[in-house]
């Protein structure tokens, strides 16, 4: 709650405690009065840990020789529960330390955790057990050595034990502190199903908004309400559109306190979340919002400096290169070149030695928007260019990987259109490899769900309609509506009308007549209006089958018959013999209906 | 010089020169008091029929009432609790409308506390929601310290309701004391379940299952909107009975005039359509030119019917001719078109409905589509529905397509002008 208090104050007032803690070490030596002596170590190791001034990074140091000095009397045998604390103190020092590697700093929090365990028990000291427990929780959900997804579930295994005693009625603030934790953990989960992971962490955020109140606790209640944001808006289930509003309403609410004066970082951050929240709104309109997202990451990036923050600063460049590149309003021209300029920022932090992923993903978007320049201009350079780019991501990206899917069919998107010139038959055939590749690694097994929503639309669709027909419905049909939505106002009709008749089938495979047969008539209608046969081929099937369904037999045989005819002339003679089985059904149906009729 | 009094003596002589005490429509059914609603309740006797059989039996019932909007589901779900109100005295019935970001187990809960005003253990409920209970109102008169702290309660209008921890819970234990006053059992409405989104209404049911085969009625209505429909389909185990209700043919359709008018007129209140006297100020010819327009839809009947007969006053007719009629509903066409108030969007699809006369997803051209800025059917009928809401369209009954019409008004002038514009 202290860092609710105007941060000058509070800054003013360590300095005071670390002043008068040194004063007294010197009068409590450690010969004299070794007890104090160590008591006094201890809470000057939190000064240190909590101070705002001078360097973070050597505070801490100074914070974790002051908890060492403080165990060197409080020992395990003598003082338990003294050196309990302390311990608990040093875990959470290691945790938070700068100088050193990370990896092992943490590998000491959790060590010097399990330590303090040993002699906290559950029974003796429940709610110092307790306090451990959430820390572990913090500790494993940070932790990089390891198996990452294993160390989510000893976070969240930590956590829930921390919630046996940390009970609502008993210590409200620490309940919905390790309630709050609890959620950030779901919402990174790797294992169990990625839809439900995120309704427990919402959950969780939710629980933890009762007792964190604006009015009580109002550092915490930002920063919960930033979190469940960010839940919104990785949401799966449920509407996306409503999700996105939930998400940007969360954010505008922690910016309330979380202002530019109080927490310039943490106001950046949410402006950042506040920023892509926008740029993927579904509500209101389009133009209007990406202006709101711009504005959002140009704030960000006030605090957000090159300097200051390298990586927030590297990564909200990328997305303004995002947001600029789908801009609506002002000068097409002008508009990605500002996207352009802004991925090569990012692109000076994000090098491929040092954020080979990060690098991998800047560069990709550099591509897209260099190709989109190319048919504005006609440019062959940006063509060749974006060609080499997109194949030195491929080089970095992990098969399979999100970054790769994407780079995978861009560079087929890239290569058509420079076989469009050249008439370079080896082109089109490196086109449709790229594609073919694309396509295969799309696939829910694997695909990093977490990064879904910033899938290409074609890639949503795919997914989507896969996720259908493995039984994951409601995920798919989010997924396929969404990319629906998004194809609608992009250049890319082909690929409108495949996730209109993905969708199409998504609504079949459910029984829901009625979108079907909706869904199907609008990918029939793009699909001829493109002439593209097997389109039209394949639509006539679905809806001819819905029709038939419905019980519309006459008006069924009619769709069914004309997709039958359009597959012999593809020479597809197994698709038309399967619509020749669904044909010959609905033929008998109808017969016999007639024949009852006379009966 | 007129006086406000003066206006206002007016506007009534000008209601009465037509014959009525009052203008008798309105919007919702909400309004209406129980009698009225009976006098002017018209038709729907097969859906009581199915309703009413129903209730022969012991086993408690989910019935789902759906059907566009407008057609009159509230008014069906008021009229069916009053009748059983009448003919079960023993049964407790309940009506709420499903509120925002709530569950159905606190929504049901919430609705039957406030129906058992003397049950303490209810009324506490409904107090720790934050919700004003009779008992809280009666006490303020006697005792002056309660006063104080529930004066503080009222006035915290916008107060959230905390949900109760476990809803389904309550709702059993409240049952379970209402059984003991109400032995035939306890009936419990819910009404506008869509008027959330459908991904929140299909949530809601699936966590409801266990509350709704427990031990009370339920009565469900909604809309088979957007997506709705697979609800209808995925939650299909769920309902007993499953009532559509659909646009009223023109007989009942002018037997309902005769109703809404009967319940205001000073002078006659004959109802047998044969005799001419009972739809006055209408005539028999504008009376049934009128019901044409309503398209057997009641709110849309309401909501013409107001206009017209204000606009019947204003003109200072004592009947409805066809001339006062066209004049009438030209007023209603632009009402409607004005309280739309729509988007450009909109706007651009209701222009296209009108030239076209229909459109369906079976017949609409690629042609059509990108005329509204569309590539899809899809896109384009989230706002048909929305005109629909507005009553500047109407669905059609088609088979195997999604269609939809323009109300056949006359145009008002300033449909001329957008026609002539686009
Ligand atoms: N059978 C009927 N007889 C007489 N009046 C009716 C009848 N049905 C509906 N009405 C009247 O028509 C108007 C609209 O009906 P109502 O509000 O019940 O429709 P609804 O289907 O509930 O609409 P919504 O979808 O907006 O909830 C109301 O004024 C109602 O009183
Ligand atoms: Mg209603």
């Amino acid at each position: 709650m202290n860092s609710d208090r105007i941060r000058g104050d509070r800054a003013e007032n360590l300095e005071q405690s670390i002043a008068a803690y040194e004063l007294a070490l010197q009068v409590y030596t450690r010969e004299a009065f070794p007890e104090d002596w160590a008591r006094t170590q201890n809470n000057l190791g939190i000064a240190y840990r909590n101070r705002i001034r001078g360097d973070r990074a050597e505070n801490l140091e100074q914070s974790i020789a002051a908890y060492e000095l403080s165990l060197q009397v409080r020992t395990r045998e003598a003082f338990p529960e003294d050196w309990a604390e302390t311990q608990n103190n040093l875990g959470i020092a290691h945790n938070h330390r700068i100088q050193g590697d990370r990896a092992e700093n943490l590998e000491q929090s959790i060590a010097v955790y399990e330590l303090a365990l040993q002699v906290c028990t559950r029974e003796a000291f429940p709610e110092d057990w307790a306090g451990l427990q959430n820390n572990l929780g913090n500790a494993y959900s940070d932790r990089i050595q390891g198996d990452r997804a294993e160390n989510l579930e000893q976070s969240i295994a930590a956590y829930e034990l921390a919630l046996q005693v940390r009970t609502r009625e008993a210590f409200p603030a620490d309940w919905a502190m390790t309630q709050n934790n609890l959620g950030t953990a779901y919402s990174d989960r790797i294992r169990g199903d990625r839809a439900e992971n995120l309704e427990q962490s919402i959950a969780a955020y939710e629980l933890a908004l009762q007792v964190r109140t604006r009015e009580a606790f109002p550092a915490d209640w930002a920063m919960t309400q930033n979190n469940l944001g960010t839940a919104y808006s990785d949401r799966i289930r449920g509407d996306r559109a409503e999700n996105l509003e939930q998400s940007i309403a969360a954010y505008e609410l922690a910016l309330q306190v979380r202002t530019r004066e109080a927490f310039p970082e943490k106001w950046a951050g949410t402006q950042n979340n506040l920023g892509s929240a926008y740029s993927g709104r579904i509500r209101g309109d389009r133009a209007e919002n990406l202006e709101q997202s711009i504005a959002a990451y140009e704030l960000a990036l006030q605090v957000r400096t090159r300097e200051a923050f390298p990586e927030q600063w590297a990564m909200t460049q990328n997305n303004l290169g995002n947001a600029y590149s789908d801009r609506i309003r002002g000068d097409r021209a002008e508009n990605l070149e500002q996207s352009i300029a802004a991925y090569e920022l990012a692109l000076q932090v994000r090098t491929r030695e040092a954020f080979p992923e990060d690098w991998a993903m800047s560069q990709g978007n550099l591509a897209a928007v260099l190709m989109q320049r190319a048919s504005l201009t006609e440019s062959d350079t940006d063509l060749e260019t974006a060609i080499a780019l997109l194949k030195a991501a491929l080089d970095v990206a992990a098969p399979n990987s999100p970054n790769f899917i994407n780079s995978q069919y861009r560079l087929g998107i890239a290569l058509s259109r420079r076989y469009e010139h050249s008439q370079n038959s080896s082109d089109l055939e490196q086109a449709l490899q790229a594609y073919k590749i694309a396509l295969d690694a799309i696939s829910p097994e694997h695909y990093d769900r977490k990064q879904i929503w910033q899938a290409l639309p074609t890639t949503q669709s795919i997914l989507g309609s896969r996720l259908v027909r493995e039984g994951k419905w409601q995920e798919g049909l989010q997924l396929l509506l969404n990319s629906v939505r998004q194809l609608s106002t992009g250049d890319d009709p082909l690929a409108h009308a495949n996730a209109l008749f993905q969708t199409g089938r998504a609504h079949e495979t459910l029984s829901d007549w009625d979108n079907a047969r909706l869904y199907y008539r609008d990918a029939l209608r793009l699909y001829d209006h493109l002439k593209n046969e097997l389109g039209i081929a394949k639509s006539r099937a679905g809806l001819g089958s819905v029709l038939v369904s419905q019980g519309y037999l006459e008006k069924g045989l009619a769709e069914l018959d004309k997709a039958r005819e359009s597959y012999h002339q593809l020479q597809q003679p197994d698709k038309a013999a399967e619509v020749d089985i669904i044909y010959q059904a609905a033929q008998r149906a109808m017969e016999r209906q007639t024949t009852e009729a006379y009966v | 010089m007129t006086t406000a009094d003066d206006i206002f003596d007016q506007s009534s002589s000008n209601i009465q020169r037509l014959g009525l005490k009052e203008i008798p429509f309105t919007e919702s059914p909400i309004d209406l008091r129980s009698e009225t609603l009976q006098r002017i309740f018209t038709g729907r006797q097969n859906e009581l029929r199915q309703m009413f059989n129903l209730f022969q039996s012991r086993e408690r019932r989910r019935i789902l009432v759906y059907g566009r909007l407008g057609i009159g589901k509230s008014a069906f779900l008021l009229e069916v609790l009053s009748v059983l109100r009448r003919k079960r005295p023993k049964m407790l019935t309940t009506y709420i409308s499903l509120p925002a970001n709530l569950d159905l187990a606190t929504t049901a809960l919430i609705a039957v506390a406030r129906a058992m005003p003397d049950d303490n253990w209810a009324q506490s409920q409904l107090y720790q929601m934050g919700i004003p209970t009779e008992q809280a109102l009666k006490e303020r008169s006697t005792k002056a310290s309660a006063n104080m702290v529930f004066g503080a309660e009222l006035s915290e209008k916008d107060l959230p309701i905390t949900k109760p921890q476990y809803p389904t819970v309550s709702l059993e234990t409240l049952l379970e004391r209402a059984q003991e006053k109400y032995p035939e059992g306890v009936v419990i409405a819910i009404d506008d379940l869509d008027k959330q989104n459908p991904s929140v209404v299909r949530q809601l049911m699936h966590d409801a299952q266990g509350m709704l085969k427990g031990r009370a009625w339920f009565l469900l209505t909604g809309h088979p909107m957007g997506m709705t429909g697979d609800l209808l389909t995925s939650e299909r185990g769920l309902f007993d009975l499953q009532l559509k209700l659909e646009e009223l043919d023109l007989p009942t359709t002018y037997q309902m005039l005769i109703n809404y008018l009967s319940s205001a007129r000073i002078n006659n209140n004959c109802t047998d359509p044969k005799d001419p006297r009972c739809v006055l100020p209408f005539l028999p010819e504008t009376a049934k030119r009128f019901c044409e327009v309503s398209l057997g839809k009641p709110r849309l009947f309401n909501r013409l019917g107001n206009t017209v007969l204000s606009t019947a006053a204003d003109l200072q007719a004592k009947v409805i001719t066809p001339d006062v009629l066209e004049q009438g509903l030209r007023a209603a066409a632009l009402t409607l078109h004005q309280q739309a108030a729509l988007t450009v969007q909109e706007e651009r699809v209701r222009v296209l409905l009108l030239q076209r006369g229909t459109l369906s997803d079976d017949t609409i051209t690629m042609d059509d589509l990108e005329q509204i800025g569309f590539r899809s059917f899809s896109d384009a009928y989230l706002i048909l529905e929305r005109l629909e809401e507005a009553d500047l369209a109407h669905q059609l009954n088609q088979d195997a397509a999604k269609a939809f019409a323009p109300i056949p008004l006359p145009p008002s002038d300033d449909e001329f002008l957008s026609l002539g514009g686009s």
